[in-house]
């Protein structure tokens, strides 16, 4: 409520501020504050959402001023003002191929492109002179409005598009496409795993945060009505941009823009008090390298914080509180899989064939064979390093094989990214759950993208029929009061249940479950149980790993037994149980199933 | 042909000089997944140190990093534990702003000490060059690439042959692994620090003997250093040399056959067409992003 209160005013200030003052000091002060608060705004979209830091966003603006520039000063008998969406246009375009370049793989080979980027931006200024002048620059025409109106037509043109910037910034924090982004910002491998195209939605990501940013720069270029290398891709630029959204808050909507209020002041303090120059260049790395190393969630979250925290003082939280153990039936569930109960004939949906899996000399997996009947419960138990989580890694593709086949539902996968695999069926948990930390219950849930397509990203995903789907789905694990709290506030079995219900978002055909009965209560023991039962009956698969063998052998009606990597038995519960090479190997002599363990 | 001979010789001498500096770039990665973008900065206060050395003490600057490698070891093992040790475990992205801004400290920290003019440093045998089966080699350039390999060869052998250089090279293989079998990976992150800062620093010194230099040159050379460990392969020791070298040959052939203009352009689209072709580099195996994170 304050909060906005605040934004409202300043909102208003930002309005009506060319009636209070005149002042060409203040005027050029915060002409440039929106010019960093777009792009800080813009940065904020790749780096604070999807955690990729990008060096390269200051160059955005320089391309945007030199797109202004290279047509402004040959088409001189149109306004100006129509080459700034162009500008955007072009920058898009531009982080795009950066994005197909580095985007593939992940952190660092992106940092250092975008650092290339900006010198050889820079070069390219340099020495293509019969496009941009070289290092002497381009000179625009200047503006034709009434002097009267001094610089206020850019500060407005600024205000609208930082307005749009902060809007787009928003709207993309709400949908799946911005949930995907903070998602492999927590956890790029395991948001594969639940359908995250990583590469599309981290270019359309970059794209995003590059369109306005381009747009802006032309504005720039444009106020300046001069462009010259030094100017419009120097490093300082991006230095500030990222100092802007650092101190103000990464992965906040107003931080950026806070941020960028804070900076731009300092910045001409230090340029006009001090002489800029080296004392500049010392107040920015100084900043940047004290921003990181003691407030690296930036001041906004900070003030949110200690605010949360004095209202909070002395209430009970929630997160300790006796998850509700009683059944919930699902409505939404399942509609892949409806009607496959009735024709039983049992034909496998997953095969795995001569799989193969090194690690160095180390054959974790070697020649591994098995199949899953669909709307089976299966068993995968062996002893400890016999190779089931590894072959559940190369089944989703957390790993890739070095040989064999995978056959999903008819299928090959085994050459398909984690993602098409979630897409087609394959849902997985991990042994030590792997949730989105920083996100809620809720969100860890709405994450999760049961198909690919790009009408599908934009949809919004805290609200609306994604959000009731998920809430369905914590009902029935019995997490739906928890649906507000960090994932990092929930205790181990807690985070099973909600992994659960994360990958139950995917409506997946097979489900590997990674000792779902490790760690947890004995009362949530038998509530997974029924639960994996009631998933069964509406026609989901399961293959299970768990060393609890009162739980799988009751649970399944086929087990695998793994040792070196290869299956060494397959069979019912009770054929396993009494298999000498199985009790040799795993079970042991003196393995009994007390019946009573049972329920 | 001769021409070429020349151009080869130039060119693996110049490698050699990358490769030392690249070497302490790797390493850092290697042990701490660390982008140092403060190393080209590291490697111009070498460039400076040498300067004085030589204008204040009468030194040989290639004579002085004797002096220098002590002295920029010090200032990278202190700036480690200042600055890098309290956000060693923060994802990449942290760490790499965190550099950057001990660059922009440190370009400001010269500029303040030595100036922004350009700067060079002349010794007595600076212009003049050895002959040699019709080839024309500089001295400065031979001496300094000789130097280069003498350090790196030292590196080798300590990083291979002592205790403390497999403590290295273990951490830099499996940390927690090194930790149970009592290797304190803080202590080696921070002499892993100061290592490379070092081989920056000799580096730089023999850069400086070069080349002019100025504060904000240091760009140029993260740059110039990143392409190299991107086009090696990231952390990997072996693929820094062997990526120096090439990138050493390349460039000098660059600027001799096509145009010096260009050549300046030649790092960032050496890291585009790696990075595009082969993300891995050269001798890089992908990095494990599978491992269970906890």
């Amino acid at each position: 409520m304050l909060g906005r209160v605040l934004v409202g005013v300043a909102a208003l200030l930002l309005l009506v501020f060319p009636l209070l003052s005149d002042d060409a000091y203040y005027q050029n002060m915060v002409i440039l504050s929106l010019v960093f608060a777009i792009a800080a705004s813009g940065l904020n979209i790749i780096m604070g959402y999807a955690g990729y830091v990008s060096l390269g966003h200051g160059a955005f603006i320089g391309l945007g001023g030199y797109t202004i520039g290279v047509m402004a000063t040959r088409f001189d008998t149109v306004s100006p003002w129509l080459w700034v969406p162009l500008a955007g246009v072009v920058t898009m375009v531009v982080a795009i191929g950066l994005g197909f370049v580095s985007l593939r793989s992940s952190g660092a080979s992106f940092v250092i492109i975008t650092v290339a980027f900006l010198f050889l931006a820079q070069v390219v200024a340099v020495n293509w002179v019969g496009l941009t002048g070289g290092s002497g620059g381009l000179t625009l025409p200047l503006p034709g409005w009434d002097a009267s109106y001094l610089n206020w037509p850019f500060y407005y043109a600024l205000l609208g598009l930082l307005v749009l910037q902060v809007a787009l910034s928003w709207w993309v924090r709400r949908t799946k496409l911005g949930m995907g982004l903070v998602a492999i910002r927590g956890d790029e491998s395991k948001a594969a795993t639940i359908g995250i195209n990583l590469p599309v939605q981290k270019i359309i990501g970059f794209a995003a945060s590059s369109f306005l940013v381009g747009a802006g720069g032309a504005v720039y270029g444009y106020y300046l009505t001069f462009i010259d290398p030094r100017g419009m891709f120097g490093i300082l630029l991006s230095v500030q941009i990222i100092l802007s959204l650092l101190i103000g808050g990464s992965g906040t909507l107003w931080g950026p823009v806070f941020g960028a209020f804070l900076i731009e002041p300092l910045n001409e303090v230090a340029n006009n008090q001090f002489g800029g120059g080296n004392i500049r260049l010392l107040l920015f790395g100084g900043l940047l390298a004290l921003v990181v190393i003691v407030l690296p969630q930036g001041v906004l979250p900070a003030i949110e914080g200690l605010l949360l925290r004095r209202r909070t003082a002395g209430k009970a939280g929630l997160v300790g509180a006796r998850i509700r153990t009683e059944g919930v039936s699902l409505e939404s569930l399942t509609s892949r899989n409806a009607g496959t109960v009735e024709t039983a004939a049992p034909h496998a949906i997953l095969q795995v064939q001569d799989l193969s899996k090194r690690f160095g000399g180390l054959r974790a997996v070697d020649h591994c064979t098995f199949d899953v009947r669909q709307g089976s419960i299966t068993g995968l138990i062996g002893p400890n390093g016999s190779g089931k989580t590894t072959v559940f890694n190369l089944i989703d593709n957390t790993m890739s094989a070095n040989g064999g086949t995978i056959t999903f539902d008819g299928h090959r996968i085994e050459g398909l990214p984690a993602w098409d695999r979630a897409h087609r069926g394959l849902g997985r948990t991990f042994q030590i759950t792997r949730l989105f930390r920083d996100m809620t219950v809720l969100e860890n849930v709405v994450a999760a993208q049961r198909a690919f397509s790009m009408s599908q990203l934009t949809h919004i995903a805290v609200s609306g029929p994604e959000a009731k789907a998920a809430e369905e789905l914590l009902q029935f694990v019995g997490m739906r009061d928890f649906r507000d709290q960090k994932a990092r506030a929930l205790s181990y079995g807690q985070q099973k249940l909600v992994e659960l219900a994360q990958v139950l978002m995917l409506d997946p055909k097979l489900i590997l479950l990674d000792e779902p009965a490790g760690g947890i209560n004995p009362v949530l023991i038998e509530r997974m149980g029924d639960m994996i039962r009631e998933l069964n009956s509406y026609g989901t698969t399961f293959l299970i790993v768990e060393h609890n063998m009162p739980f799988v052998l009751d649970l399944c009606e086929r087990v695998h037994v793994l040792g070196r990597g290869a299956t060494m038995a397959t069979g019912t519960p009770e054929q396993i149980r009494s298999d000498p090479a199985v009790i040799d190997a795993y079970l042991g002599e003196d393995f009994e199933l007390e019946p009573e363990r049972v329920q | 042909m001769t021409e070429f001979l020349q151009y080869l010789v130039l060119g693996l001498l110049v490698g050699g000089v990358y490769a030392l500096v690249a070497s302490g770039l790797s390493l850092v990665f290697g042990v701490m997944k660390i982008i140092n973008i403060a190393h080209g900065a590291f490697l111009i206060l070498g460039a400076f140190l040498a300067y004085t050395i030589w204008s204040r003490l009468d030194i040989d600057p290639l004579l002085g990093i004797v002096i220098i490698l002590p002295v920029t070891f010090v200032i990278g093992w202190g700036i480690y534990w200042a600055a890098v040790r309290p956000v060693r475990s923060a994802p990449i992205a942290s760490t790499v702003l965190l550099t950057f801004g001990i660059a922009l400290v440190v370009e400001a920290l010269m500029g303040f000490a030595w100036g922004n003019n350009a700067t060079s440093i002349r010794p007595g045998y600076g212009s003049e060059s050895f002959h040699l089966a019709g080839l024309y080699m500089p001295k400065a350039q031979v001496y300094g690439g000789l130097v280069a390999i003498g350090v790196l060869v030292a590196l080798g052998l300590f990083l291979t042959r002592t205790w403390l250089g497999r403590a290295i090279r273990a951490a830099a293989i499996n940390p927690t692994g090194a930790e149970l079998i009592g290797i304190k990976v803080v202590t080696v992150s921070a002499l892993v620090f100061g290592i490379g800062t070092a081989a920056a620093g000799a580096g730089g010194a023999i850069i400086g003997v070069l080349y002019s230099f100025v504060p904000g040159t240091h760009y140029v050379w993260i740059a110039r250093l990143l392409a190299i460990v991107v086009l090696g392969g990231l952390g990997s020791l072996n693929g820094a040399m062997i990526g120096a070298v090439v990138f050493g040959l390349a460039e000098t052939f660059t600027a001799a056959y096509v145009s010096p203009a260009w050549a300046t352009a030649f790092p960032y689209l050496i890291v585009f067409a790696v990075l595009l072709i082969r993300p891995q580099g050269l001798m890089g195996s992908r990095l494990r992003e599978d491992a269970v994170a906890t």
